[in-house]
């Protein structure tokens, strides 16, 4: 299956583009250019690298990970090719305001689930564009709270990060910097932090639901920390609040890697492969591996590389070291721990919805305008390991219609209770899963179009994920009943992946170190969110971001000292 | 629910389509999504196509009176012309086609062996009991074999039809959304504000 | 027809008076006046003067309110009052500003009076919108709620005009008083009150918009010097290099009261849709009616640097 089977009929390039345009069909990036996303129509000059002499560094994925590296590692001087399995949007000439038309920017190829909770993959965690899933993601950007990166020796479960939060505070700032984040002028929880680069926004009618909740319960409330720019920034013009969000910003207000890390990554050196999937990584002599075998423009090509970083997300990377099993690796590249594709985390995404009598039509603004990290930051009345974040909601029509079905509602009642949609309100959480080795990804004897074996993502919940989602359920009932909100009911859901190639300080309990380099294999890195080893109870492209920023600068040590 | 009990009466998110509500690729998405004759299958087989729009028109029954009804099986029977699934399933459950093949096939296989008629041909309230008692994987029929009932009739039924009504901007006008906006988004965002561009909810 | 011809003879006279707050005030540099017996006469300019910076602090009130309180759906009927207020204000500044005769005026001092008791009562209610909104006197509700100042400027157009009366009515006398004040050093603490306080709104919207552009800082920093300046020279009457000091800064700020207006127009053209997604971005975007207070405000200061100069000639 191509790409133009899967959208035959109606291009969603749209049905008045040439074929030989469909950004879907035909990469964008090539012959020395790169599309640049604020001007229709221009380019800019891009450094290309031949495939048959070892670049410094072969990316792959441009996700909240591997661009934000691509971008640090060319800015140190390395040579960079990142390859992407998916196309190279111009948001404002792709980018139309329709949920159905922007299914284009998920990972829509087919990937099997089971276990006990199977999890919702496509829309709802995974992006396949230059920028990856950050291209939809609903620009939630915060910090952890520091205990987390010492989970098991601070709060007694999970495992302990193998970098210290003092550093990755660091780290952090100099993201929420490269962002412009917008954010509130004091933020409520944790240690003291600069201030946002941007100011907060303004809070919508369904982010005060929250607020007046909280403030009838006595807790502090937030405006999000976002990463949508509240005044212009170079080419990016002020967010226009038109709420489309989590199927892609077409003014550009959103501060995704497509318009941010990549553009600094081209400028610095670095080439961009648009429609390029990798399907296997090469173990080469001396036991290090020597470049990866990626489909683009209808054949297999080999690029050589002194280094190769995978940066697929939680489900993608493990699937590719999986799929690079070879004599010297039977059970999959850099897995003599066993630990590649275990660990899979989710967040959940349990919320409250209801009905308020003011018009609300909380499909103005970014999605989640306010929050509460109370339950993140308070440690007492907690019958659970790990904490959660309510956050305000505004789902768009064909959302807000599935979380009715899935409560069993359909024919005349469904289309009642659509019309109240302007009347909606409520929260949803990010709340903290801890990891087992039982939720995993592997290789099923599926095959996509390309004959690679497709993932299988098993899933269950364990007895403290329950509890944390009981207590997340009533606490929010709670709120939301404070802020005058009636008729309610719950939903289950969940959000983001990671673990799968958990960093550790241990070779037998870790795939990679605190910089993402295999233990196994000294060339070969992760840098996305398998590296995760606890959750966190806070949406992770903040985190990711940092740690690819952080992986870059070690690099540049390393090689300093003659590491690599 | 008539159409002119309508709780939003006179809004039509078509007649922002020249202003800077639209972009352009927004227009011309939503141009090919209306020009869909409703008719239109391809995918589906005769038999298929009558069982579908007869389960269409219970999972979301729209109103005689509406002038512009949302044409769903016509926009599922190119959702699996273009097999554009969700980017996974369970392990239980057979891809988009296959899916939707086996399914329709086991609804009118079960009216059949309830009520010695084609599913279609059912009145809307045995439809209604048959609907039901699939979603709660009440069935009899052979045919459902190797298909997981219940969940077959969340995440596949009803989910690609939910999906293709709400995507159309007759469900916008009928929900009072503001429909595509860009360049042009919102500027009032409180309780009880509505801009000049967005649905008047009629007040009882 | 004595009277229709006095208007007559007066009004190209009243016009080049009209223009010469906005622009002549502003550019030319009027050398001190002799010290002749036409103390009255100049009296009466500075009053006109003083009509003219009311007026502009009336429009850009009218305007304001009217683009904010359009956005706030007028939700509240009270939102209409300052579209009236600042209304009247104007006209009855108008009207100053073509009136010769040096007397003051009933009605024009009611219109005057009232738009300073709506400026404050506006405030009152900006006040109270912020602290019943989640979050209270927040940042977040300093940025979006009613903005707390903003009536302010009708207050400042509404003592503005006042004083323009006072000063008026003691055109006779050589030496205008207001509360038992000389006028000069009244109106100039007036006007430094009223710059300072507008550059600390523009500094807090400045802040909201995290001063993305370097030229956000010009009315933070600029008028604040303006005001300094203006009240050394009320300080010290007696000399005149603090006064020719305050002039020149005030004529800055007067200009940078329009040079706003062109730095917002760009403003909103950088907002996604620029100029084409007017119906948004002149809602969303800097406000372009909001710079021009500080023209208003300098204009005011200049007319009390000229009473200032009579006083130190008197003291």
């Amino acid at each position: 299956m191509s790409a133009s089977d899967n959208h035959s009929g109606a291009s969603p390039g749209g049905p008045d583009r040439p074929a030989g345009e469909d950004p879907l069909v035909t990469p964008r990036a090539r012959q020395g250019r790169a599309p640049d996303v604020f001007r229709p129509g221009a380019w800019l000059p891009m450094r290309e690298y031949p495939e048959d002499e070892p670049v410094d560094f072969a990316i792959i994925g441009t996700g909240a990970g591997g661009s934000t590296l691509a971008c640090r590692l060319a800015e140190h001087g390395f040579g960079v090719v990142a390859l992407e399995a998916g196309p190279f949007w111009r948001p404002l000439e792709d980018f139309a305001s329709d949920e159905l038309e922007q299914s284009k920017l998920y990972w829509l190829d087919e990937r099997i689930t089971d276990g006990e909770d199977p999890i919702e993959m496509g829309r709802n965690n995974s992006g396949r564009s230059v920028g990856g899933s950050m291209v939809h993601f609903a620009m939630v950007s915060l910090r952890f709270r520091p205990e987390w990166f010492s989970a098991r020796s601070s709060l007694g479960y999970g495992v302990d990060w193998p970098i210290p939060w003092q550093e990755m505070w660091r780290y952090y700032a100099e993201v929420e910097e490269a962002l412009k984040i917008a954010g509130p002028v004091r933020y409520p929880w944790g240690p003291p932090r600069g201030r946002y680069p941007y100011r907060a926004h303004e809070v919508n009618a369904a982010g005060l639901v929250l607020a007046r909740g909280c403030e009838a319960l006595g807790i502090p409330w937030a405006p999000v920390p976002l990463a949508t720019v509240s005044a212009p920034r170079g080419q990016s013009p002020p967010c226009v609040y038109r709420g489309f969000c989590i199927i892609g910003c077409s003014t550009n207000a959103k501060q995704s890697p497509l318009v941010t890390w990549i553009p600094r990554a081209i400028r610095a050196g670095a080439e961009i492969r648009d429609l390029a999937m990798a399907g296997r990584v090469e173990l080469g002599p001396r036991g290090r591996v020597s470049g990866v075998h990626y489909h683009r423009e209808g054949r297999w090509r080999f690029q050589r590389a002194r280094n190769v970083v995978v940066a697929g997300y939680a489900v993608e990377t493990p699937r590719l070291l999986l799929n690079s099993a070879c004599p010297a690796f039977p059970d999959g590249l850099a897995n003599r721990s066993g630990l590649v594709g275990k660990n899979l985390m989710v967040h959940s995404g349990h919320g409250v919805f209801g009905r308020v009598e003011e018009e609300v039509r909380w499909y103005k603004g970014p999605p989640s305008l306010a929050l509460t990290e109370h339950w993140n930051y308070t440690d007492t009345g907690k019958d659970f390991d790990g904490g959660y974040v309510p956050m305000s909601q505004g789902p768009l029509p064909v959302e807000w219609a599935n979380v009715l079905t899935a409560r069993g509602i359909w024919g005349e009642d469904l289309r009642q209770r659509m019309t109240d949609y302007i009347h909606g309100a409520g929260a949803k959480i990010v709340g903290e899963v801890m990891p087992q080795e039982r939720n995993r990804v592997t290789l099923d004897a599926e095959q996509d179009r390309f004959g690679l074996p497709v993932a299988r993502v098993t899933f269950s919940y364990c007895d403290n994920d329950r509890r944390l989602i009981r207590h997340a359920l009533r606490f929010q009932r709670q709120l939301l009943e404070g802020a005058g909100v009636t008729g309610l009911f719950d939903v289950e859901d969940t959000a983001h992946l990671m673990g799968t190639c958990r960093m550790g300080t241990d070779p037998v309990r870790s795939v990679t170190d605190a910089d993402g380099r295999c233990w196994d294999i000294p060339n070969l890195w992760v840098c996305d969110g398998s590296l995760f080893p606890t959750s966190g109870a806070v949406n992770p492209s903040l985190t990711i971001q940092a740690l690819a920023c952080r992986a870059a600068d070690r690099i540049r040590t390393l090689a300093r000292r003659g590491e690599l | 629910m008539a159409e002119s009990m309508h709780r939003f009466p006179g809004y039509d998110v078509l007649a922002k389509r020249d202003t800077p509500s639209w972009n352009p690729q927004t227009r011309r998405v939503i141009e090919e999504r209306l020009a869909l004759p409703p008719q239109a299958h391809g995918f589906f087989t005769e038999a298929e196509w009558r069982t579908l729009n007869a389960v269409c028109a219970r999972i979301l029954p729209q109103p005689p009176d509406r002038a512009d009804p949302v044409p769903i099986a016509a926009l599922l029977d190119q959702q699996m012309q273009q097999n554009r699934g969700d980017g996974f399933r369970q392990a239980d459950m057979p891809p988009l086609r296959e899916a939707w093949r086996r399914g329709l096939a086991a609804i009118e296989a079960e009216a059949r062996l309830r009520h010695g008629a084609a599913f279609h041909a059912l009145a809307a309230a045995q439809q209604d009991a048959l609907l039901h008692s699939i979603q709660q994987g009440e069935v009899r029929a052979a045919e459902w074999q190797g298909l997981p009932v219940a969940h077959f009739f969340k995440a596949r039924l009803l989910h690609d039809i939910v999906d293709a009504y709400y995507a159309h901007p007759t469900a916008w006008n009928e929900i009072g959304f503001g429909g595509p906006a860009s360049p042009r988004g919102y500027v009032r965002m409180g309780f009880d504000r509505r801009d000049p561009w967005e649905a008047v909810e009629r007040k009882p | 027809m004595r009277m229709l011809e006095a208007r007559r003879g007066g009004r190209t006279g009243h016009l080049l008076d009209l223009a010469l707050p906005l622009a002549g005030a502003v550019l030319a540099a009027p050398r001190p006046p002799p010290r002749t017996g036409r103390e009255a006469r100049r009296t009466d300019r500075v009053a006109r003067h003083l009509h003219g910076g009311a007026a502009i602090l009336a429009l850009a009130v009218l305007a304001d309110s009217g683009l904010e309180h359009y956005r706030a759906m007028f939700f509240n009927r009270a939102m209409y009052v300052p579209l009236a207020a600042s209304s009247l204000t104007l006209a009855a500044s108008l009207h100053g500003l073509l009136d010769e005769r040096p007397l003051p005026h009933a009605a024009r001092d009611a219109v005057y009076g009232l738009a300073a008791a709506t400026g404050l009562v506006g405030n009152g209610f900006h006040l109270w919108n912020i602290g019943k909104r989640p979050g209270g006197f927040s940042w977040l509700n300093l940025f979006y709620g009613a903005p707390v100042g903003a009536p302010m400027a009708l207050l400042l157009a509404g003592a503005v005009g006042l004083a323009a009366e006072r000063v008026r009515e003691d055109a006779a006398a050589r030496r205008p008083r207001i509360l038992g004040q000389p006028a000069g050093r009244l109106l100039a603490g007036l006007a430094a009150t009223g710059l300072a306080g507008t550059s600390a709104e523009a500094a807090l919207f400045h802040f909201r918009g995290a001063y993305h552009d370097p030229f956000m800082f010009v009315p933070v920093a600029l008028p604040p010097v303006a005001a300094a300046l203006l009240a050394r020279a009320a300080a010290e009457p007696g000399r005149r290099r603090p006064r020719r000091l305050a002039r020149w800064w005030l004529r800055l700020t007067a200009l940078l009261g329009f040079a706003g207006v062109g730095f917002h127009a760009f403003g909103i053209h950088r907002n996604m849709g620029g100029w084409r997604n007017w119906s948004q971005n002149i809602l969303n975007g800097p406000p372009l009616p909001a710079p021009p207070s500080f023209t208003g405000l300098a204009l005011a200061g200049l007319a009390a640097l000229r009473l200032l100069e009579e006083e130190g000639r008197d003291g």
